[in-house]
């Protein structure tokens, strides 16, 4: 009786772990949006740069989603007719904007900011995924607080040179070490010269940029919750 | 799990009060919730409101699109929703700031409102302006709530009946019409004191077109006696500065120049400055004070008198006496030798006036003798005589060339017009004269009894009340038109001496009737100051531009347009009517690149401030005086006076729906939400009273009706007992009691105006001219009075540390010296692992307790930037008002109190002291949280985690300098004021949960800083040094350093909302590691001391002790500078 009731117990608890948590209940989530915008048409197929929508990245806490004139720019003369882009232009017509449905929402009492990991060496890739190859986007990543630590006491394993923030194919392999070392240098404790190496690991970049950049993201609670 | 709304998105087009917003949360807002908090009235369902049907439907749409049949077991669909095309310069979440100014009764402040989204949620002072210097007072501060005031008026009323702006403007037409055929006889307006170039423009454009109207201007707190006295000494069109930064020695009679609220910052601020000692070698300047009750002038005073109002013209009489001997100024003295001579006796201490008249002749041209605005234009004129005597006219005291129509006439003259049917069409701009104009403006012929203001209105067939409320004032008039506030208009200013100020709107009107499409044409409606273009002068003169920060919220006017409208002109499309004012003051270079200079600037340059080298003309003002001059019988206990002044937080009740204000502690009386009946403690023992009991107070004139009855005033207030008062007088503050405003001001004080009549505006004492007796009972019943300070000692411990000049300069250290522990008590080795505290930069902060008036101007600032709620009445009382930011007021007298006797002493010194959150390195909070929502930060800051927070309040408990505020109640989204209970405190039951309305007015919503967590019920909240402050300056580095290594936040490039708001900049606040920064500056000082540093807290906050400059020859002399408990050298 007893153990039965200890089993259950456990049982329960095991299930909560594993369930209410947001790696179970945020990674997948990939809703229907009112226009089907496809991330890999535009940026995989397209080339387009993820700043030409998201245009504030870089100043602003949040990244917008771009405004109906930004879609419309092309959209006025590319796939005029097509029916999937009647929402956009019936939000033109009228002045009515579209209602995207939020993805990546972080609560109420969490203040995150966009242009101080962007600017810094963290790419959308680290925190939305390979959205350049989602036709519909979905969560990839938990966006727990224990995940944003992952990165805040270990940056080394996240960040990438500055001119690939918004590469998001881009992998540690794709880094030449001679060229790398010759622009950020190599971490002062390490002897071995890098020149040399064939590849770099992530560790290894992530390491030089964060000596380099003064890279010490603060793991103290005001630095989120404010 | 948090409780979720599901709200179905609007479409802009309804929902007009989100048009300029960028990306936005639908987080939950029930719209109904903005109803609810309305005046009767105002709650109509306008016919784009979404009915319950409409609601479901499109519920139901969004869940069919998003696919999901039962959304309730899964996440809530929010959304992100961006513009269709985008704002210019605005990016979601960003802050923006634009100038503008705040048009005051002596002046405009230049300010700098943060926009965010479209919105304005803060003003600043404007830095590039020396009249504001960066910095702002209380009510500037608190302006931004008046604008998303859900009580504000947001419709046009036509007897009685809803009507909007086209009706209104074929009327105005209609009228123009009507008016324009005799002349415009009949036509009059009642404005307040405002000093913007457009309007006077406007104005006499009027003029011309209808040359019989009647221009008044009335403003319950302005006194036409220093208008007067300067027209007669000086000329026309001046206007006299004080030049504090030049003076040594300054003389207040019965005036509270360190208070900033009338608009005129840059003189507090000189005065204070040269009060700054930043060692033993600097030079202060001295302070004397006469006056009736305690101010924050009185406060900071070397010296004080205390003298009833009444005495004072007086008390300058003997004491020009003095200094006509001692200086043998002619002009003084022929001056003094129309009036009679006082007799022998006079109730001063004679030393106490010969030291200070030894005093101010010794200083010459240095020094300052002002006379309070409220006092007569004898007592100016005496003052002005002085001044002239000691060689103070164009150097401590400089004639500044400053506009003022002298066609403007006063209220009685207009309600004497009134009186005689003679006026058909009354405009009221702003004021409410129901509420605050002078009582008996007018005599039934018959009964011959006083007629008030209503009466005469009545009389009036067309009166158009442009008000920001729908207050009694507008109950009774034709029409009823909302007002735009400042941050939604376009306008202009003059500082107080003369600087011209530019003020641009913010937002589009928020329900200003506009959909998209008609978006081309501007009502601007008259809005509060943030909403308006408009135009303001500085009290000091300077031109200032008023440039909105939002359209019109609720499609209010400002008054220049309605001028403009009643000229015939086309409407205007914003900042024409301004740009006319602007282009012809010829701005040097294009008029474009002028214009936008003016705008960003806030202020124009070219615009010169003239000073005019003249002499006191001593004929015009000796003939003056012997004309006005009167002696009034020294107030007895019997009969004692009455004195009406303007109160710290309501001014003269222009901000009664001003929740902030409202729960602002009066910085002596330290009373919230009520006003109460200030006496001295000798005055209450007469009567047998004491603080919370409620008096009569009945004042019978020498007029008799026609039954010859007496003319009775009676009012029935609370009791306040406070040392230091005069003896015989009690001080009434106006701005209370103030109906049909909003939910917030009403209940709340006792509306001292119904004593106000003009013959005393100022006080009220049995002079047998107009007032045959003055009487003061006891009720025998108590008023619950919600005081935030009744502790009025320091126990000892040192927290302020006072001593004179002196002292100071013969021993430094004094402060080391004074309060005696500051050693820790003991040198055990700590258990505690402190927290690393190893970030290149260090918080800190500084309070310098010289310079500090006590204004409150830093509470209010706090408040506006940290999202912190009022709690209402009730819970003030027990103690729980969250002001992270409170000021402490103490007094001090050599002599104790004395328990036997009950003796308090009667001449007290009075300290303030701002006290907040110390972060203290060694904190007591941090190491008893059990779930560690209070930590440590790298680079110094004790850090609250209000998400982790459960409430269990050890942390306040264990907190020494009880800085820790805990949200009871869910302050944030209760209202206040709605229901009455019965008992003691039978006021609100705001908080009787679960049973109360929940939810607050989105329009509240509006005004919160986004970088600031809103707390909600049962999380502990304090003082965080700003750190969302912080944390943007350090954003701001990292993105600024980029692929690079500096990411060091300059030096002193941003400051905490408290330091940024004080005009006296008492406040310092930086990086204590860095040796150059101010605060390091300040640290290093020997007057630097922390609090309770036996503790061994050791505090991030320090202090930096008081010195008073007291004349060793005076009298009471031993008495100041003695706040410090303790030996000391």
């Amino acid at each position: 009786m007893a153990i039965a009731g200890i089993l259950i117990a456990c049982g329960l608890s095991a299930a909560t772990w594993y369930y209410v948590t947001p790696k179970y209940t945020k990674v997948g989530y990939q809703p229907i949006q009112p226009v089907p915008f496809p991330h890999d048409i535009h940026v995989t197929q397209l080339g387009m740069d993820c700043r030409y929508c998201h245009s504030f990245v870089e100043v602003a806490a949040q990244s917008n989603v771009p405004n109906t004139q930004t879609c419309m720019n092309c959209h006025s003369q590319v796939q005029k007719d097509n029916p999937k882009l009647a929402p956009v232009r019936e939000s033109w017509k009228t002045g009515k904007p579209i209602e995207w449905v939020w993805l990546h929402r972080t609560v109420d009492y969490v203040f995150y900011n966009h242009a101080a990991h962007v600017n810094r060496g963290i790419s959308c890739f680290s925190c939305h995924g390979p959205v350049n190859h989602m036709a519909t986007v979905s969560i990839v990543e938990p966006h727990s607080m224990a995940w944003c630590l992952e990165c805040h006491r270990h940056p080394e394993n996240f960040l990438r040179p500055d001119d690939q923030i918004f590469n998001l194919d881009w992998k540690p392999d794709d880094v030449k070490p001679s060229e790398f070392v010759a622009k950020y240098g190599q971490p002062k404790s390490v002897t071995e010269d890098w020149t040399k190496k064939k590849h770099l690991t992530q560790q290894e970049i992530g390491q030089t940029l964060k000596e380099r950049w003064n890279i010490a993201p603060s793991t103290n609670c005001q630095t989120c919750h404010r | 799990m948090k409780r979720v709304f599901q709200h179905p998105p609007e479409p802009l087009t309804g929902k007009k009060y989100w048009r300029s917003l960028g990306e936005y949360s639908n987080s939950p807002q029930f719209r109904e919730w903005l109803e609810r908090e309305f005046p009767a009235g105002a709650s109509e369902v306008s016919e784009d409101e979404w009915s319950r049907r409409d609601f479901m439907k499109l519920m139901g749409a969004s869940m069919a699109l998003a696919g999901l049949g039962l959304t309730s077991c899964r996440r809530p669909e929010m959304h992100l929703v961006p513009f269709t095309k985008s704002a210019e310069w605005t990016i979601p979440g960003k802050f923006l700031y634009y100038a503008t100014a705040m048009p005051r009764r002596t002046g405009a402040i230049p300010l700098i409102a943060t926009t965010v989204d479209g919105r304005p949620i803060k003003v600043e002072g404007n830095p590039l302006h020396p009249a504001s210097a960066g910095a702002t007072d209380t009510f500037a501060q608190a302006s931004v709530l008046d604008l998303y005031d859900p009580a504000r008026s947001r419709r046009f009323v036509n007897r009685g009946k809803d009507s909007n702006r086209g009706e209104f403007d074929a009327y105005i037409d209609k009228l123009r019409g009507q008016l324009g055929s005799n002349g415009g006889d009949g036509l009059a307006f009642l404005v307040e004191e405002l000093h913007s170039p457009t309007r006077e423009r406007l104005r006499a454009e009027l003029e011309k077109a209808f040359p019989k109207m009647m221009w008044c201007v009335y403003d319950a707190a302005l006194s036409e006696a220093q208008d007067d006295a300067t027209r007669t000494s000086f000329g026309e069109n001046v206007r006299l500065i004080p030049r504090f930064d030049r003076a040594d020695v300054v003389l207040a009679l019965d005036s509270d120049f360190l208070d900033c609220g009338e608009g005129d910052l840059a003189s507090a601020r000189a005065f204070t400055q040269r009060r700054r000692v930043k060692s033993s070698k600097d030079t202060m300047n001295r302070l004397y004070v006469v006056e009736n009750r305690f101010t924050i002038t009185g406060a900071m005073a070397d010296h004080r008198l205390r003298c009833a109002a009444s005495q004072i013209p007086l008390f300058t009489h003997v004491l020009a006496g003095k200094i006509a001997t001692l200086t043998k100024d002619s002009a003084l003295l022929s001056l003094l030798a129309t009036l009679a001579t006082p007799a022998e006796t006079v109730p001063f201490d004679e030393k106490w006036l010969i030291e200070l008249a030894n005093d101010l002749v010794s200083k010459s041209g240095v020094s300052i003798v002002l006379a309070g605005q409220q006092q007569s234009v004898v007592v100016q004129l005496l003052a002005y005589a002085m001044n002239s005597a000691l060689k103070n006219i164009g150097r401590t005291v400089v004639v500044r060339e400053f506009p003022r129509n002298r066609n403007t006439k006063n209220i009685l003259q207009l309600a004497d017009r009134m009186h005689r049917g003679e006026i058909k069409a009354l405009f009221i701009f702003g004021g409410d004269p129901v509420y605050n104009a002078p009582r008996a403006v007018g005599q039934d012929p018959d009964k011959k009894t006083p007629l008030d203001w209503a009466d005469l209105q009545k009389k009036v067939p067309e009166v158009v009340r442009v008000g920001y409320h729908e207050d009694a004032t507008s109950t009774i008039s034709q029409w009823h038109v909302p007002l735009a506030h400042y941050l939604e208009s376009w306008g202009d200013a003059l500082t107080s001496d003369g600087a011209y100020l530019s003020i641009q709107p913010m937002i589009l009107p928020l329900f200003g009737g506009l959909s998209e499409s008609t978006i081309s044409q501007w009502h601007v409606p008259l809005a509060h100051y943030l909403e308006s273009w408009g135009d303001a002068l500085t009290s000091d003169g300077a031109y200032l531009s008023i440039q909105p920060m939002i359209l019109p919220l609720f499609g209010g006017l400002s008054e220049i347009e309605i001028m403009n409208g009643l000229l015939g002109r086309p409407k205007v499309e914003g900042p024409e009517l301004v740009q006319e004012t602007f282009r012809a003051t010829k701005p040097p270079g294009d008029l474009p690149t002028a214009w936008s200079k003016f705008l960003r600037d806030g202020f124009a340059a070219h615009v010169p401030l003239r000073d005019r080298p003249v002499t006191f003309n001593d004929g015009a003002a000796a003939q003056l005086t012997h004309q006005l001059w009167t002696t009034t019988p020294a107030p007895t206990s019997e009969s004692p006076e009455i004195v009406f002044v303007r109160s710290y937080a309501m001014d003269d009740g222009r901000y009664a729906n001003n929740g902030w204000l409202q729960e602002l502690p009066d910085p002596i009386t330290k009373l919230t939400w009520d006003n109460a009946a200030i006496m001295s403690p000798n005055f209450a023992k007469s009567l047998n009273v004491e603080t919370g009991d409620l008096i009569q107070i009945s004042i019978n004139e020498t007029a008799r009706d026609a039954n010859d009855r007496p003319i009775r005033r009676e009012l029935v207030i609370a009791a306040y007992v406070l040392p230091g008062h005069a003896e015989n007088s009690v001080t009434i503050p106006i701005g209370y009691g103030r109906k049909k405003t909003g939910p917030i001001a009403d209940e709340s004080g006792f509306n001292t105006y119904l004593l106000r009549t003009a013959s005393n505006l100022h006080f009220a004492v049995a002079d047998g001219k107009n007032i045959e007796s003055v009487r003061v009972t006891k009720v025998g019943k108590k008023y619950p009075l919600a005081n935030t300070q009744e502790h009025w000692s320091i126990e000892g411990r040192g927290v302020v540390r006072e001593a004179t000049l002196d002292e100071y300069r013969e021993d430094n250290e004094f402060v080391k010296k004074c309060g005696g522990m500051d050693e820790p008590q003991s040198y055990l080795p700590s258990l505690y692992s402190h927290p690393p505290m190893d970030a290149p930069q260090q918080w800190g902060m500084t309070v310098d307790l010289n310079v500090c008036t006590g204004c409150s101007a830093c509470v209010i600032a706090c408040q506006a930037e940290n999202n912190v709620p009022i709690v209402g009445k009730l819970q003030v009382a027990h103690g729980r008002a969250m002001h992270w930011l409170r000021i402490d007021r103490y007094y001090a007298s050599a002599k104790p109190f004395d328990e036997d006797n009950g003796e308090f002493p009667q001449d007290p010194e009075m300290v303030h002291q701002p006290m907040m959150c110390q972060h203290c390195e060694n904190a007591p909070c941090e190491t008893v949280c059990p779930v560690n929502a209070t930590i440590h930060s790298e680079d110094g800051l004790n850090v609250m985690a209000y998400n982790r927070c459960v409430g269990t309040r050890y942390c306040a408990n264990n907190c020494p300098f009880k800085v820790r505020r805990f949200n009871f109640f869910d302050y944030n989204q209760r209202p206040i004021g709605k229901k009455k209970i019965a008992g003691e405190f039978g006021i609100y039951r705001e908080y009787v949960a679960p049973f109360t309305e929940k939810g607050a007015p989105d329009i509240t919503k509006m005004q919160k800083n986004p970088n600031v967590t809103v707390r909600m019920r049962g999380v502990m909240e304090k003082c965080t040094f700003c750190v969302q402050r912080i944390e943007e300056a350090k954003i701001a580095a990292h993105v600024h350093a980029g692929a690079s290594s500096d990411i060091r936040i300059p030096r002193d490039s941003f400051t905490s909302a408290c330091a940024q708001a004080c005009p006296h900049e008492a406040i310092t606040f930086g990086d204590i590691k860095d040796p150059e920064s101010k605060v390091s500056k300040m640290k290093q000082q020997d007057r630097n001391y922390r609090l309770l540093d036996y503790l061994n807290v050791k505090a991030r906050t320090s202090y930096l002790g008081r010195i008073r400059n007291p004349n060793p020859k005076m009298p009471d002399a031993d008495n100041i500078g003695v706040a410090c408990p303790g030996e000391k050298a």
